[in-house]
Order: C-alpha cells, then structure tokens, then sequence
C-alpha cells in the first residue's frame, strides 16, 4: 500500500549530507528518509531553519578561513 | 540602452493605450519619450517616417536594415510597437506598412518645430525672484534633499543630528512613499530598510530619482490624482532649463501638488508651497537627456571637493587584495560602505577597508545580494580604475571585455554568497511503499506528466512531488 509522507527535500553536497546525518543519529529529529543517493534526502519541514544554522555554524568552525585575521 | 531607462520603459508599456493617447497630447511628452527611451535605430525610424505623408510599406523598412543587424531592428520596431508610436496597417493594395501613430506624431512634430503654444514646456517666469537662486544653490538644495531621503533609509545618525539647521528635513509624505514602494518598514518608531531598499540605495541616482518617480505616479491614484497629469509633468519637468524659474500659475492643481511632493525630494526648488514660481533642480533636467547617469550631480558632489560634477562620480578603488579606499566624507556613503566593508581607518576625505568573507557575509544576512554589492562598487569606481583597467584590456586580447573592477574580487564576492546556500530544500511530499515495479511506475510517470516531479528512485521505488493531489487522486481512480 502506497504511502505519502510531507518533508522537504533536500539537495546538497556529499559532504553537507554526511553531516546532517550525523546530527540525525543524536535524537532522530531531522530526517523523515534517507533517500540512498549521495545527494538528497528528506527532512522534516519545521526543522530547516535551525539545520542551516547549525551547518553554518559547524563549518565556520571547520573551515580554516585565511584572510580573517585581518593583516593591514 | 542604459540601465536605468528599462523601469520607467517597463512602467509605461504596462499602461493602456487610451493613457497614450492622453499622454501624447503634449509636446514635451513626446520629445521626452522620443530622446530617452528608445534605442537609437527606433529614433532614426521615427524621424525618417515623422515627415512622410502616406505610410511605409514593410518591405522598404526593413530594406534601411541590413540583414546582420535584424535583431536591433526587431528590438526597435516591437518597443515602437509597444509604446504605442509606430502602428502597422494593410493598406488598400493589401501591402502591410507602417506608419507613426497620430497623437505622437504631431506632439513630436510641434516639439520640433516649437509651432504649439508653448504651455507644455512650462512657461518661464519674469518675475525676478527677490533672492537670486543659483545653480551652486539649486545643486546644493537638490543633494542635500536626496541624501537626507538616502539617509533615512539606511538610518544614518549623522543626518538626525543635523537635522532641521541644515534644513533637508523630510515630510511624512516622503517617508509614506518609501513606505509605499516597500523600500522600508516601520517597526516601532524605528525605520528598517527591506531588502529592496538596499537594492534601491545602492543604485546609481538616476535610476532612483526614476524609480521614486513611478512610485509617486502609482500611488497619485490612491490619492485621487490623475496618474495621467501626473506623468505628463514628470515629463515637462525633465524638459525644463536648470538654473531658470516657471510660472506656476498655467499648472493643473494635481501638478500643483505634485510640485510640493517633488520639492520634498530635491526634484523641484520652491521658496515656499505658495509662491508663485519653481525652479527644476539638476535632478529634474538629467531625467530625460541622454547624458550618462554616471555624470550626475550628486554622487559626484558627494567627493571631497563638493563641487558638483566636477570629478566624475567615482571615488571608489578597490585592489585586487580586497583592500578598498573610498574618497568620500559623506556620511551616507561611508555608511552604505560599511554595509559590506570592514572599515579600517577614517581621513578627513578618504576612508579605507578592507572587503572580507565576513563583512560579505554579515551583507548577506542583511538580504544584500552579492550581485548588488558589484553593481554599487562598479557605480562608484573610480576613474583612476575605469583608465588603469581600459588600459590593460588593450594588450590583452582575449576577447573577454575589460573589467572595472577586478575579477578576482568580483569572484570572490559571488563565492561567499554561494557559500551561504549549501542546500537547496524544496517543500513537498514523497511517495513510497509501492508494493511493486508497476504500481510505482505508473503513478512516477503521471508526476512527470503534470509537471510536480522533482526526484524518483526506480530502486527504492520512491519519488518526490511537489504537489500531491493530482497524484493522489491518479492512485485513487487506479484501485
């Protein structure tokens, strides 16, 4: 019996996907389905917002920016 | 065509032909739309069909043209079209020609020749004004208006604390506009820029003053104005002679007011809403000539020297290593500057930054796009860049049209905008459990038939829609 569920898809790199998982296995609140493919999956609507700024966040942090330091 | 004459073109194309009509009643009207919204090719069009008495047949037309150049001519003859100048008719020998529509032809006739009564060109004033008004004066006025109106947008202190000394006070009329055209937003008592009006700040003067200008005209109708009166004397005014008064007394009490409402934005000078004669400022005459937008008067006022037009309006330079030294001491630039720029060190006439993925990125967050933050760098560039990056592009025939700015940073820009976006998410609903092959498939198909399919797996047997309803329904009629 066929199903459908509302969610967003989501298109990203590997790299981003791979992390958004990683977030899921803390309390299972993020995906709805893992789509298998390196760049889509399917996450909860309400949860979009503060998955982008948890991402920005965690890649200010991972990125190693060389101009911030700012030499005049 | 330059960029700031597509908004009022695309204004007026959406208007109804009976506007037009009105609208080419006036000389000025016509002259004013003949020098400054059509392309070049559609003027010699119009000036070689002016004078002819029966209409043209097609084919001689498109013979001027030559065959390579088919586009300018299509592009010429549908804008003609559009504005409602050149009309096509079958003539009694069943031949299609051409022919310039009557209303504008003898407008642009009279405009020419200055056979008409010259009311629609505004009448000039003989009554000498008590006070002489000079242009100095006229350009100062006109700035200072324009720039406490930019100020308030992006809520520059250094304007309120000015203030009513200085006299470039803003009425409730003026802030209602901005409110109107949704350039901001009012919260409270204080005063949020939207994302368009960042769009509109950095803009070069021109295109403001136009898009100011077709805010007024939409709104005149709430307010019970003819729009038509209204855009004709936007056009009158443009026709006017900078440094000149006008009799007030032969205008209509709609372009009355709308004479108080420009004089609000530095458009028009009066000496008070009661005198008898206005004067256009540099705003007003620059609307329609074809001179430049970069050689307009109050960016380029806004340098140290504070002279207008004396030294072109760049005073930015921005290096390849994203340091930017910007020539200025007014308080509206450097705080529409430090919009995106980290700001380093102030100097009596120059401040200096440095542009960086921060200071980018907090613009971004802002709702500035990157694309914005180029077109205000190259706006405001430099002469110094315009001659060095000229220079450069000679030796190096690549092809590529020679940059203002520098690529490298104009990249770089763009990159840490991408970089905000890692994830594109759309909203919709995903179908699966499909028992088998088949079942799957045939409601997959449908999705892609109606056009809301976005992903499908064939393995998993899942796909992703936009809208679900129509495939709903599909699985319903199936069982």
């Amino acid at each position: 019996m066929p199903r459908a569920v509302r969610g967003l898809l989501i298109e990203c790199d590997p790299s981003i996907k791979s992390m958004i998982l990683k977030y899921d296995e803390e309390r299972h609140d993020y995906i709805v389905e893992d789509l298998d493919d390196e760049h889509h999956l399917v996450i909860k609507e309400s949860q979009l917002q503060g998955l982008k700024a948890r991402l920005d966040q965690d890649l200010d942090e991972k990125i190693m920016q060389l101009d911030e330091s700012e030499s005049e | 065509m330059a960029a700031s004459t597509s908004r009022p073109l695309e204004y007026l194309e959406g208007l109804p032909g009976t506007t037009f009509n009105k609208l080419y009643q006036q000389p000025s009207t016509a002259l004013a739309i003949f020098r400054r919204m059509l392309p070049d090719l559609a003027k010699c069009f119009v000036m070689a069909l002016l004078y002819l008495k029966d209409p043209l047949p097609m084919a001689d037309l498109e013979l001027w043209v030559n065959a390579e150049s088919r586009k300018q001519r299509d592009n010429a003859i549908s804008i003609l079209g559009r504005l409602h100048i050149l009309q096509s008719k079958l003539s009694d020998e069943k031949v299609r020609t051409y022919v310039v529509t009557d209303p504008f032809a003898t407008s642009l006739r009279q405009a020419l020749t200055g056979s008409a009564d010259t009311l629609s060109f505004g009448v000039l004033s003989n009554t000498p004004d008590e006070y002489k008004i000079s242009i100095d004066f006229l350009d100062d006025y006109a700035r200072r208006q324009w720039e406490a109106v930019l100020g308030y947008m992006v809520g520059t202190s250094a304007f309120e604390q000015r203030g009513p000394r200085d006299g470039a006070s803003l009425s409730e009329g003026v802030k209602q506009l901005l409110q109107a055209g949704h350039l901001v937003e009012l919260r409270g008592r204080s005063v949020d820029i939207t994302k368009d009006g960042f769009g509109f700040v950095l803009q070069d003067v021109n295109t403001q003053v136009w898009h100011i200008l077709i805010l007024y005209v939409q709104t005149a109708e709430a307010i019970g104005m003819d729009s038509v009166e209204v855009l004709s004397f936007l056009f009158l005014l443009s026709s006017l002679e900078l440094g000149r008064s006008y009799e007030k007394k032969h205008l209509t009490p709609d372009q009355v007011r709308t004479l108080s409402g420009l004089a609000d934005f530095g458009i028009v000078y009066q000496e008070s809403p009661e005198a008898t004669q206005f004067y256009p400022t540099r705003l007003a005459t620059t609307l329609t000539s074809d001179s430049s937008a970069l050689s307009n008067p109050v960016t380029g006022s806004m340098g140290p020297a504070g002279q207008p037009g004396s030294s072109g309006s760049g005073f930015i330079i921005i290096e390849t290593n994203y340091r930017l030294y910007a020539y200025t001491s007014s308080p509206l630039q450097i705080s529409l500057i430090s919009l995106f720029t980290n700001l380093k060190y102030r100097f009596p006439n120059l401040v200096t930054g440095k542009v960086t993925r921060q200071s980018v990125r907090r613009a971004i967050e802002m709702g500035i796009t990157a694309d914005q933050i180029i077109s205000y760098l190259l706006t405001h560039a430099h002469p110094q860049m315009r001659k060095h990056n000229a220079g450069h592009s000679t030796s190096n025939t690549g092809g590529v049209p020679p940059s203002v700015l520098p690529p490298t940073v104009t990249d770089q820009i763009r990159l840490w905008q991408l970089e905000r976006d890692r994830l594109r998410a759309t909203a919709g609903f995903l179908f699966k459990d499909f028992t088998n092959f088949a079942e799957y498939q045939a409601p997959c198909q449908y999705a892609a038939e109606v056009g809301v399919l976005v992903w499908k797996s064939d393995r998993k047997r899942m796909f992703f829609v936009t809208r679900h309803e129509q495939v709903a329904a599909f699985l319903k009629n199936r069982k």
